[in-house]
């Protein structure tokens, strides 16, 4: 396994109390697959990310419990330093603002360039050219002579682009993509997303592809996690999940997209809020919004249950999973 | 200046007059809005314009709701700005009751934007943080008290509360005490307070979580049966813009490409940028993706200070010929489909339109 996430807790301290983030994460992800996390605003997915890139601010944040695992070795166990050369060698992020993740007085040359000179100790020349070659391998066009650009002369998607040259540059093993095409058009974004689908089977690369739309995650996602306030409601092979939800938040989900190729009645809305991270519900952290909850939802957290009708592996934190698959 | 306060009386009274289902409310014809593009600092000189807008007709019926579609930048935005007069047009007629408003100014424009409201994207910054929630929708009645005398006012804001589904005792409370969801429902109790009959929506549910957005679509729908309001949905997620609307325009780089009935443009699509933009939205069902008609544009938007010549679509199209570079395709039906009992039969600016079923193709 390349990496795997077990019982991850992390905390932020804020004025107002405690805010429970992510409150026992485990997943894992092979070479070559691709894991979508899926999730709302809040629900956690992008903490974990962070914590397993390293990149946790903290404080205010805290790793209060848990293990990661890349290849075997727990990286919390790390010194800085140490997880330093794992970061952007062994494993790298994109980001969803390109514009904000560039500086925006270094051209993007000088930008790819310095993972050479960092890592690699190159010459800057030859940094330069290593630079050149990933703009074409990203198909920006006209890469010799754009190297020299700074980043507001590029478009959103190009911008994007450079950012996936930039986490490729080292060939890592991982790569965890946080909403990588959300502030992109949708013409771009199938572009995008079919770039880093190629360039992820060319290297086998693990993918951790975090996002809030279901329809992407169905064109690319080989198993998929739903999280809401801070844990994993479901985790399924993408097929299974999208025939036969066994998770009620996730069913809710689906059933409240409405569809490009028919019109449609009313839409299905979840009622109620996201939960409140400092003070998440007692039991299923779902129950109050959920229209399956019984008086069991309200006192006992629900495990993650292994599906067991199910071909492939796959878990719901749900107590009635059975009825919801079936329902 | 006596008699034009007498004319702008006699129009604001001419537009009090309701208009019946099925009629025209709104009807806009040529629509232009150049930003000029200007060089040197004392002495400025115009040295080109930006054509946000370039010549956009269309028609808005009572009760209707019309989805406008396309990238950023294609200028569906400045369309809604033009509207609502808050941007002078630089060209082109918006009829509202036979009103020419882009000509209008002073008590006539102000009777107009009683009539047009507007729900901004936004909910976090389109809602003024040092004002309670009784003052942010109360504020439309200092404007324009004649729809709430003083004595009456708090009263209506919790009536407007309820009907967009807030606790009317919440009216006391700031925009940072609520969720997102919850902010764009006083957005829309803003928009409603004085019994507009058309509501502009700029993206209204795009800043909004998967299950919250359900809610609010919802309740867009429930309030315009229930007040019979006509909408202009502008958003960039196809698959909402059809759930919620009747006709669709699609737009790209300040033109309309095609407009039509949501079946027309959705299952019927006969502009090579619709079928792309179709194409390209993933669709959540894993079973199609392997089969499913994936047109990949190549490029990005040209610039809108410098549109290619003839078809603004030509520079990505895959069907562009010569013909597309020196001629500019016109929005009508096209002329192979004219006459003919077809869905393709709506308007498209193509010389080539071809029907072509990207969404259901497996």
């Amino acid at each position: 396994m390349l990496l795997e996430v077990r019982d991850l807790h992390v905390e932020f301290h804020t004025r107002d109390g405690v805010a429970k983030a992510v409150n026992g994460v485990n997943y894992s992800v092979d070479s070559g697959e691709t894991l979508a996390v899926l999730g709302e605003s809040g629900s956690g997915k992008s903490v974990t990310a962070q914590a397993i890139m390293g990149i946790l601010d903290m404080p205010p944040g805290k790793i209060s419990g848990g293990e990661i695992l890349f290849q075997g070795q727990d990286l919390l166990k790390l010194k800085e330093e140490e997880r330093r050369k794992v970061r952007g060698a062994k494993m790298a992020m994109i980001f969803q603002d390109a514009l904000s993740s560039l500086n925006p007085v270094l051209s993007v040359g000088e930008q790819l360039g310095e993972m050479f000179v960092v890592h690699k100790g190159m010459s800057k020349k030859d940094a330069r050219a290593q630079a050149v070659e990933l703009m074409d391998r990203v198909r920006i066009p006209a890469a010799k002579e754009r190297v020299g650009q700074y980043p507001h002369q590029f478009s959103g998607g190009m911008r994007q682009r450079i950012m996936i040259a930039m986490a490729l540059a080292l060939e890592p093993e991982l790569i965890i993509a946080d909403e990588p095409t959300t502030a992109l058009d949708v013409t771009v974004q199938a572009q995008v997303m079919d770039l880093l689908a190629e360039l992820q089977r060319e290297y086998n690369m693990g993918l951790i592809l975090i996002t809030h739309d279901l329809g992407v995650v169905a064109d690319v996602a080989d198993n998929i996690a739903v999280m809401y306030a801070g844990r994993i409601v479901e985790k399924a092979p993408v097929h299974e999940i999208y025939k036969a939800p066994a998770h009620p938040y996730t069913r809710g989900l689906l059933d409240s997209i409405p569809r490009l190729d028919q019109k449609g009645q009313e839409l299905y809305a979840i009622k109620g809020l996201p939960p409140n991270l400092l003070a998440i519900p007692p039991g299923c952290a779902f129950n109050p919004r959920c229209p399956m909850a019984q008086d069991v939802c309200r006192t006992d957290v629900p495990p993650l249950y292994e599906v067991t009708e199910s071909p492939a592996p796959r878990s719901s934190a749900c107590h009635f999973w059975k009825e919801c698959l079936h329902g | 200046m006596a008699d034009l306060s007498k004319n702008d009386e006699a129009v604001a009274a001419a537009l009090d007059v309701p208009v019946q289902r099925g009629e025209p409310i709104l009807q806009v014809r040529n629509l232009q809005k150049h930003f000029p593009l200007t060089q040197g600092i004392l002495f400025k000189k115009q040295v080109g314009a930006v054509k946000a807008v370039d010549g956009v007709s269309f028609d808005l019926y009572q009760g209707e709701t019309l989805g406008i579609v396309g990238e950023s930048g294609c200028g569906k935005s400045t369309v809604a700005k033009l509207l609502m007069n808050l941007e002078r047009a630089t060209a082109g007629e918006v009829f509202y009751k036979g009103q020419d408003i882009t000509k209008l100014s002073g008590r006539a424009l102000k009777a107009v934007r009683r009539n047009i409201q507007m729900v901004f994207q936004d909910p976090y910054t389109s809602l003024n943080p040092r004002m309670t929630v009784g003052d942010i929708i109360g504020e439309t009645f200092d404007i324009h008290p004649e729809v709430a005398p003083k004595g009456e006012r708090r009263r209506k804001v919790q009536e407007l509360l309820d009907v967009v589904g807030l606790n009317p005792e919440y009216i006391n409370r700031y925009p940072h005490q609520f969720s997102g969801g919850q902010r764009q429902r006083i957005g829309i109790a803003r928009g409603l307070a004085l019994n507009p009959e058309i509501i502009i929506c700029d993206e209204p549910v795009s800043a909004l979580d998967v299950s919250v957005q359900a809610q609010v679509i919802n309740l867009m729908e429930k309030l315009q049966d229930e007040f019979n309001l006509s909408y202009i949905f502008i958003a960039h997620d196809l698959s909402i813009v059809r759930h919620i609307s009747d006709r669709v325009g699609v737009m790209y780089l300040g033109k309309l490409a095609e407009i039509g009935t949501d079946s027309e443009i959705y299952d019927h699509p006969t502009h090579p940028y619709t079928q792309a933009l179709l194409s390209a939205v993933p669709v959540p069902d894993p079973q199609a993706r392997a089969n499913r008609d994936r047109i990949i544009l190549t490029g990005d938007v040209p610039s809108p200070a410098n549109p290619p010549s003839g078809c603004r679509f030509r520079t990505r199209c895959w069907k562009a010929q010569e013909k597309c570079s020196t001629e500019m395709p016109v929005l009508a039906i096209p002329e192979r489909f004219r006459g003919q009992d077809t869905l393709a039969a709506h308007e498209s600016a193509c010389h080539f339109a071809e029907e072509r079923d990207v969404v259901h193709a497996s």
